[in-house]
């Protein structure tokens, strides 16, 4: 017996990865023109104009591998249950290293609150990045709002990136290995997804 | 150096506009099509090449006609909201006498500060490059008044020591705007009317979002950030990551310390 259970398409991964790569070029760009400390980073990019540029074709991509990986897995986030709510309860256990057996399904409910946190800014994101893609195109008002939420989303975005990176790694040791070669470890599923590791496998254990 | 400012009183003008003309000539500008809107005023707002305007704004009193005048332009704000949002350090500057230039070179074409602006002055030229009235801080420098006031025929532009220029004004009964606000403004008003009739915010201010941008949001930015940072660092070694069990031990590549 494999000592794996595989979690996420070859899809799945290649979606998540673009993304990931285009938050990363986003952040960046993003930062020059947010504070003039990272002014600099533009030079990333070959100069303010190319950085701004390059902003808004990653946005493209993170915009539509968003809305991608949001809906291929709508129907492991979007729904919660009863373990859900306990899950919140006990913080999902991660205020305390006494172990909490609280059954989960392929999503426990923070990375379910998570992936809806993420599709929301990055709708807010994509709207009011459009607003402002030309900053004089669209009416004064709209623009001036539309630069304050991108900056707010931005800024929410920032601190759940931070959270998401820890958690996905060092946080929760094997974590990883699913978005990187798509399957994890036995032991890993039954901590973690317990619900979806029966589901998938069909042990009762 | 002491604060110097235009002082602009709107009962003076006659909407000659040899200021347009004078700014123009000094600052290379080309002229813009005039378009018949019905009204005099022309071109209907700022433009690239057009740094200050007289508007002409048409009012009934007692039955009869009557225009008031008030030459349009970049206020040079105390508490700017132009520089306030310019990512690009030196694109746009305050000078020691207070006024507020630019430089294309430096200019990124963000146009934030088109958004930023309380009065919707700085306009961009064809090239995607700021452009407003800077005060002409090249013959400010140099000791002479600006190309506008220069050409002022009946003394409605003044240009001078900003305190000397509020002092006298008080003497002449008008309606002083902008001595106070956004931290005194670097191109003030006398008006006979309210400000609402020149089309003048009563209490102009930066727009409550930019405010909420780089006031609120920005440093709340610079604590979330650190703060998500501190919060994970300090999670990992107090409560520490949560590793599968460790029955299954033919499967451990974490190295050899265990918990639980």
């Amino acid at each position: 017996m494999s000592n794996y259970v595989k979690r996420f398409s070859a899809f799945d991964r290649v979606v998540h990865w673009v993304l990931a790569v285009a938050f990363f070029v986003l952040l960046f760009s993003g930062l020059a023109l947010f504070a003039h400390t990272f002014f600099n980073y533009f030079d990333f990019f070959g100069g303010p104009q190319q950085g701004i540029l390059a902003h808004k074709i990653a946005g493209i991509f993170f915009l539509i591998t968003s809305v991608l990986l949001f809906f291929t897995q709508i129907k492991d986030t979007c729904r919660f249950d009863a373990d859900d709510a306990k899950w919140f309860g006990a913080f999902g256990g991660y205020l305390s290293r006494s172990k909490i057996d609280i059954p989960q399904g392929k999503f426990n409910a923070g990375q379910k609150l998570y992936a809806i946190f993420a599709i929301i800014a990055a709708t807010v994101l994509g709207l009011t990045g459009y607003v402002i893609w030309d900053p004089t195109a669209m009416e004064r008002g709209l623009t001036q709002w539309s630069l304050m939420l991108h900056g707010l989303f931005f800024v929410l975005i920032i601190v759940g990136a931070v959270i998401h990176i820890y958690l996905a790694t060092i946080g929760n040791p094997g974590t990883a290995e699913g978005m990187l070669w798509g399957r994890v470890r036995r032991v890993w599923a039954k901590k973690h997804a317990s619900k979806w590791y029966k589901e998938v496998t069909g042990d009762s254990d | 150096m002491a604060r110097k400012a235009f002082m602009i009183d709107s009962s003076r003008c006659t909407a000659c506009r040899s200021c347009q003309v004078a700014c123009k000539q000094w600052n290379k500008l080309p002229a813009d099509a005039a378009i018949n809107w019905g009204s005099y005023e022309n071109p209907p707002s700022l433009t690239a090449h057009l740094y200050n305007k007289i508007e002409f704004i048409e009012k009934e009193q007692d039955g009869k006609f009557k225009w008031l005048f008030l030459n349009q332009r970049c206020l040079h704000c105390g508490e700017a909201g132009c520089l306030k949002v310019c990512p690009s350090t030196g694109a746009l500057f305050r000078t020691e006498e207070g006024l507020i230039g630019f430089n294309k070179d430096k200019c990124i074409s963000c146009k934030y500060c088109v958004n930023g602006c309380p009065f919707d002055v700085p306009r961009y030229d064809a090239q995607g490059k700021i452009t407003k009235c800077h005060g002409c801080i090249d013959r400010v420098a140099a000791g002479l008044q600006p190309a506008c006031v220069k050409a002022c025929p009946t003394g409605s532009l003044k240009f001078g020591d900003r305190d000397k220029l509020i002092s006298e004004a008080e003497l002449t009964g008008l309606k002083l705007y902008g001595d106070k606000a956004l931290s005194g403004l670097g191109a003030m008003y006398l008006l006979e009317e309210k400000p609402q009739e020149y089309r003048l915010a009563e209490n102009p201010n930066i727009p409550q979002s930019i405010f909420l941008w780089k006031d609120v949001i920005k440093p709340l930015g610079i604590l979330g950030f650190w703060g998500a940072i501190g919060a994970v660092m300090l999670h990992y070694v107090t409560v520490g990551p949560k590793r599968p069990d460790e029955d299954d031990s033919s499967n451990q590549n974490q190295g050899g310390e265990k918990h639980e």
